[in-house]
């Protein structure tokens, strides 16, 4: 057995990443659960957070479900509910929502669930859906009815990432 | 087992290497003669700034002008053009200078060392980049400056393994030692790379999955793809640019310490001989 | 401008900002390094 001191050090850096490696990966499947950002509607039955306890619920705006109001002194009020296809939970948030809220866009909202089954939210984030695409192709996408955007994700990106929608008048619309 | 004695190594490495077994290093003890570094990067900076320049002017012009806003971001989306070319150098940076790390530590090879010296605070800049843009499209988009979730907070250890690892490296009065402390935590953080990489499909977060660098096809109309893949040409160009105009300085200044020290070395001798 | 469009261009000018700044501070400390190699003798002038 000889090894060269280059062959020695790289063996030693070899054996050290394989236990890192091993290290981390036990570390993040044991701590899995504490970052997870947001609970689904589906896991605040199985991890019931108590009442009086603040957590993130996560999930999709039910498409209809939005009804904005104004409070008594005047300060915005959105009425929505939070799903993630089996369980739906109803929220009420006070203030101003971020530019990216729509129905069908996911949504996390930090707040509590109060006894009536109400999460009634102090922050409202929108998550985006990583589609990218100009407002030209999602019209066109809508227009032809191959998508409905508070329904439900996005088509098959391969479908429309390289469509050139028509001039702004459109046959359909000038012949009409 | 090959005894060598422990005699301490001369202090300029330079000096050892031209005696290095060339094939070791993948034949990059080429590049370990300074002269000769400095004579072949001279004629290659000018036009790698020259196409860095260009490509930017394009892609900026592109970015900023010329392609659509987003249906749902609307004119918020020229923001991503820095934001994902600066998350792509900070991570393709940082598993450039693990790389360097790996063959400092096996093959002693010093433009290694130099190379990830220079390149930590410039990983540690394009990161901090990375995450102020973040923060910037993150309030009007997500409602948000910053969250706490698996893939922010990822990213934000990567900036700190960046500046502890430029703090490190310059942290020892003896070169060497500080440049194999540095190597090794450079190493161990690179475990984060993947943690960052894949962080937003094992854990569910607030920020988005990936949308150009997924199975099916990208997530991008090629309105906005096409602009960014040239701003991230660009920026890249200009992140080569840097730090190979911060090794070339270092090499320089390394060159100036050996040649001050000789000649003091010189001085000192004569000053003797008249002495005696 | 909107505050969509004031996000963007601070976004741009950070990037800009933090390469112009790092490129300026390595061309000085390469004409710095090169200065003070010409200083200590003709015969170091020739590289670099």
């Amino acid at each position: 057995m000889s090894l060269s001191r280059k062959q020695r050090r790289m063996w030693l850096v070899v054996l050290a990443g394989l236990g890192l490696g091993t290290a981390t990966a036990l570390t993040l499947t044991a701590f899995q659960d504490n970052l997870v950002f947001f609970l689904a509607p589906s896991d605040i039955a199985t991890k019931n957070p108590g009442p009086d306890r603040a957590f993130r619920l996560g999930g999709l705006v039910e498409a209809g479900s939005l009804q904005r109001r104004q409070t008594s002194d005047g300060r915005p009020e959105a009425l929505f509910r939070v799903t993630d296809g089996p369980v739906t939970v109803p929220v009420s948030y006070v203030g101003v929502l971020p530019d990216l809220f729509r129905e069908g866009q996911g949504v996390v909202t930090l707040g509590k669930l109060g006894a009536d089954g109400q999460f009634r939210a102090s922050e409202v984030l929108a998550r985006h859906d990583e589609t990218y695409m100009p407002p030209e192709v999602a019209d066109a996408l809508k227009r032809s009815g191959h998508w409905d955007p508070s329904k439900g994700a996005a088509p098959p990106a391969a479908s429309w990432n390289t469509l050139t929608p028509g001039q702004p008048a459109a046959p359909e619309r000038s012949g009409g | 087992m090959s005894s060598t004695p422990p005699a301490p190594r001369p202090a300029p490495r330079s000096a050892s290497l031209s005696a290095a077994s060339p094939r070791a290093g993948g034949g990059l003890h080429r590049f370990a003669n300074p002269g000769r570094f400095l004579r072949m990067t001279e004629r290659v900076l000018p036009w790698l700034w020259a196409a860095a320049g260009l490509v930017l002017a394009v892609g900026a012009a592109w970015a900023l002008v010329f392609s659509p806003p987003d249906w749902q971001q609307g004119e918020t989306v020229r923001i991503m053009y820095v934001h994902v070319p600066m998350a792509w150098l900070a991570m393709g940076g940082y598993l450039g200078l693990a790389i360097a790390s790996l063959m400092s530590l096996i093959w002693r090879h010093p433009l290694a060392d130099l190379a990830a010296r220079e390149l930590s605070p410039v990983g540690a800049m394009v990161t901090a980049l990375c995450l102020a843009t973040g923060s910037l499209w993150g309030r009007p988009m997500w409602g948000t400056w910053w969250a706490w979730d698996a893939r922010m907070t990822s990213v934000l250890v990567l900036f700190f393994l960046w500046v502890g690892h430029a703090a490190l490296v310059r942290a020892f009065d003896e070169e060497e030692r500080g440049a194999r402390a540095a190597a090794i935590l450079a190493l161990i953080g690179a475990v984060n790379l993947p943690v960052i990489k894949w962080s937003v499909d094992w854990f569910n977060t607030l920020h988005q999955s990936a949308s150009v660098t997924r199975v099916a096809a990208p997530g991008l109309h090629v309105d906005i793809l096409y602009p960014l893949l040239t701003c991230a040409l660009g920026f890249s160009l200009a992140f080569a640019a840097l730090v190979l105009a911060r090794v070339r300085a270092a090499v320089m200044e390394k060159r100036l310490r050996q040649l001050q020290l000789a000649q003091a070395r010189q001085n000192d001798t004569r000053r003797n001989e008249v002495a005696g | 401008m909107t505050q969509h469009w004031w996000h963007v261009a601070i976004s741009w000018a950070l990037a800009a900002a933090g390469f112009g700044v790092m490129a300026w501070m390595a061309a000085r400390r390469h004409a710095d390094a090169k200065r003070r190699t010409a200083l200590l003798g003709p015969r170091e002038r020739r590289q670099g």
